[in-house]
């Protein structure tokens, strides 16, 4: 271009003055520096220089500069050149960086895009590596959960994923870079692991603007809520670099959230499937016990009959293998109490009960094991029944429980004293013995499943699950049962229900309007 | 004057069958046996037993079909064996026209009780049931509505009589918290009929020796009441 207009111009040179010739180069040089960045802009306006001083100032055909005049076309020339080149590279530069975060916008949105379109966690993350590895324009992208985690995976996206050497190195850096990026138990959202040039590992910041621009593979540790949940890796290799400048960082920085989402999105769908599976293996287990404890009455009803049988006939084993039986059932219906209260499926019927029902039905219930102790109840009957909200079969358990326990470790012929009161929001029903009571260092241990006390002696018919199952019944219907150490010796368990007062309901009005009008 | 009862026992389990058998048997009763529903439905209709005891766990037909279907034809109880422990079973085999149940492992003396109350209340004719109950100390004069322990009146309320009432009618037999209901509160749109366990507790403090040990009125936890004679 410049040796044509330089021809043309030759050829015209009579007609023209010189400074035409330096206005037609200069937009030579405009062209070329517009084409072809600062290199080509500022050898055309060197170049120009010479043309102008060579072909259109006398004396042509000489580089000697003739008039000091001369000097200022060619100074303007070359200074014009300059800075237009300077100029235009500089809109360039900033053009195609606007070009390049478009399309890091672009990539993102696609990015958020391809991680929330699947239905399943899985082909996100597939999706997600693929379209990173394009992004960086690499051969490999790996996301992988940490290799300690149960069951850990990894979603590749590879070109030339059958070569065993891709394949090897890929695996060969995501170990290392793993190994590298996680040693730190700090969790560093702009730490990244490095593959350089010169085949090491090393750990730098993505905030940091030292490293090497041109790398092999970097790795970035995932985290989320500050848990490293996993690694993304990306990779070339030593002919096909990735770049790595710092203004990619940011970028990376980014897109490594989108990587933990797409992780932690997988783990929650693992979880909930696991949470599946745990349920349903409860509730088989759930049937399986509800089967199996039918089925054993069965056969305890036998073995009853016949004890009682033996009994009758005056034989002294009967009424021990009887109260075995007894025992027994008691078992198996508390390991079935607690795995239907552990499922969540007690049947509640919560209605309006008053203490001293379920007091009466549960010291009746207890007649056959009292071995010689004595219970006492104390119902005030000058004061008005005390009423609560509670299921009446549940709290019967809790009540027999109590009770059942407190006999247990009552003295012989001592008594279990049997209590109930208003106490605030509450109807307090207490249950108390003259037992050992319970050492300090126990007490918060009694209400769990399957605990007896160390100073027990062991005793087949008891598995340390009636505390247990009173406390879960007594919260299911919304009270509480709590232990305290009785006044001058002995254990006090506490049972507190929602009291309800009938003075302000239809109740009483009902009532007076009975006794008074009909 | 005391007449042979005879009792179908309707249960797959052969110790069970031969043990409840033998004990009834020996309590004066004429005792036929079935392993299966078929078998029992079969001999009922042939020889119109005084009182069934039926196994729910019947390998053929569910024990409360069962129930139903005797229901159609005779009104002699039926005494249940349950294995299961669900309250809401029992109401509903109540409703089906079980007249009474024992849960296993129950005792001979607990369903021989059971079997004895119901036969007593079977043998009168319910236009022929006293209108007078004699519990202890305490009498319960039907047609006059009047309570009385000794020669003490006791007061009732209208409701508490109504409850009294109806257990007394059944005696022996548990009555329902939604039979209760019906029958108590059966007329009154919007009735209060929640309140009926407070009721029963105040009704017990007027009749029983002492309320904190009931003898008179008994609680079926979580099925309702029955009166014991």
């Amino acid at each position: 271009m410049l040796a044509l207009s330089t021809a043309t111009l030759v050829s015209v040179r009579g007609e023209i003055e010189q400074s035409h010739a330096a206005l037609t180069l200069l937009l030579v040089v405009l062209g070329g520096s517009a084409g072809g960045g600062r290199p080509l802009g500022y050898s055309l306006a060197l170049s120009g220089f010479v043309v102008i001083d060579y072909f259109f100032q006398a004396p042509y055909g000489s580089l000697a500069v003739g008039k000091t005049l001369d000097w200022v076309v060619l100074v303007a020339f070359l200074a014009s050149a300059f800075v237009a080149t300077e100029l235009l590279a500089r809109a360039r530069g900033e053009a195609e960086t606007a070009r390049k975060r478009t399309e890091e916008v672009a990539s993102l949105s696609r990015l958020g895009s391809e991680t929330l379109r699947h239905a399943r966690a899985d082909d996100a993350l597939e999706a997600l590596s693929a379209l990173i590895r394009s992004t960086f324009s690499a051969r490999w992208c790996t996301i992988r959960e940490l290799p300690d985690s149960k069951n850990a995976r990894r979603w590749t996206s590879a070109i030339a994923a059958e070569d065993p050497r891709v394949t090897g190195r890929m695996r060969e850096l995501e170990e290392r870079m793993t190994l590298a990026a996680s040693a730190d138990a700090v969790a560093d959202v702009h730490r990244v692991a490095l593959a350089t040039s010169d085949g090491s590992v090393v750990i730098d910041s993505l905030v940091g603007e030292d490293a090497s621009s041109r790398i092999e593979a970097f790795g970035l540790p995932l985290f989320v809520e500050s848990r490293l949940a996993g690694m993304l890796i990306v990779g070339g290799s030593t002919q096909q670099p990735i770049a790595f400048a710092p203004p990619r960082r940011r970028f990376v920085a980014t897109i490594s959230y989108y990587a933990a989402l797409g992780l932690e999105r997988v783990r929650l769908a693992r979880e909930a499937q696991d949470a599946r599976e745990l349920r349903e293996a409860n509730r088989a287990k759930d049937e399986v016990l509800a089967t199996v404890s039918h089925d054993l009455r069965t056969p305890l009803t036998t073995i009853k009959l016949l004890a009682q049988a033996a009994a009758a006939r005056g034989e002294a084993a009967g009424a021990s293998i009887e109260e075995q039986v007894d025992r027994l059932a008691d078992l198996v219906t508390n390991v079935l109490d607690l795995s239907r209260i552990r499922a969540g499926g007690v049947p509640l019927d919560v209605a309006l009960n008053t203490a001293e029902d379920v007091i009466a039905a549960a010291v009746s219930r207890v007649q056959g094991v009292l071995r010689g102790r004595h219970i006492v109840t104390k119902v005030d009957l000058d004061q008005p029944a005390l009423v609560a909200r509670f299921d009446f079969v549940q709290t019967l358990r809790i009540l027999v429980n109590l009770i059942d326990n407190a006999l247990r470790y009552a003295p012989e012929d001592g008594s279990v004293e049997i209590n109930a009161e208003r106490n605030g929001a509450w109807v307090a029903i207490t249950v108390a013995d003259r037992g050992p009571g319970v050492r300090p260092e126990e007490r918060s241990r009694i209400f769990d499943a399957f605990y007896r006390p160390r100073s027990e002696v062991p005793d087949a018919g008891r598995a340390g699950l009636g505390l247990s199952i009173a406390r879960r019944l007594a919260e299911l219907q919304e009270g509480t049962v709590e232990y305290s150490p009785r006044d001058g010796g002995g254990s006090l368990f506490t049972l507190r229900l929602p009291a309800v007062d009938l003075n302000s309901e239809k109740f009483i009005e009902s009532s007076i309007l009975e006794a008074f009008g009909t | 004057m005391k007449e042979r009862n005879t009792i179908l026992v309707i249960d797959d389990e052969p110790e069970i069958r031969r043990l409840v058998s033998a004990a009834l048997t020996e309590g004066g009763a004429c005792v036929l046996q079935a392993k299966t529903a078929a078998e029992g439905l079969r001999v009922a209709a042939a020889e119109n037993p005084d009182l069934f005891v039926l196994d729910l766990g019947l390998p053929d037909q569910a024990g409360i079909d069962v129930c139903r279907e005797l229901r159609q034809w005779t009104s002699a109880p039926i005494v249940v064996l349950s294995a299961r422990q669900a309250e809401a079973e029992k109401v509903a085999l109540l409703q089906a026209g079980a007249d009474d149940y024992v849960s296993k492992p129950f005792g001979m003396r607990e369903l021989a009780a059971r079997i004895e109350a119901q036969l007593r209340r079977a043998r009168i004719p319910l236009r022929e049931s006293p209108s007078v109950l004699k519990i202890g100390e305490l009498t319960i004069d039907l047609p006059r509505r009047i309570v009385r322990r000794g020669s003490r009146m006791i007061r009732l309320t209208p409701t508490e009589w109504s409850i009294l009432q109806t257990l007394a009618v059944n005696a022996g037999r548990p009555v329902t918290h939604q039979d209760l209901f019906n029958i108590v509160w059966g007329r009154e749109f919007g009735s209060p009929s929640h309140y009926l366990r407070v009721y029963v507790t105040h009704l017990r403090r007027k009749i029983e020796v002492n309320p904190a040990e009931p003898r008179i009125i008994i609680t079926e936890p979580g099925v309702g009441y029955r009166l014991e004679p």
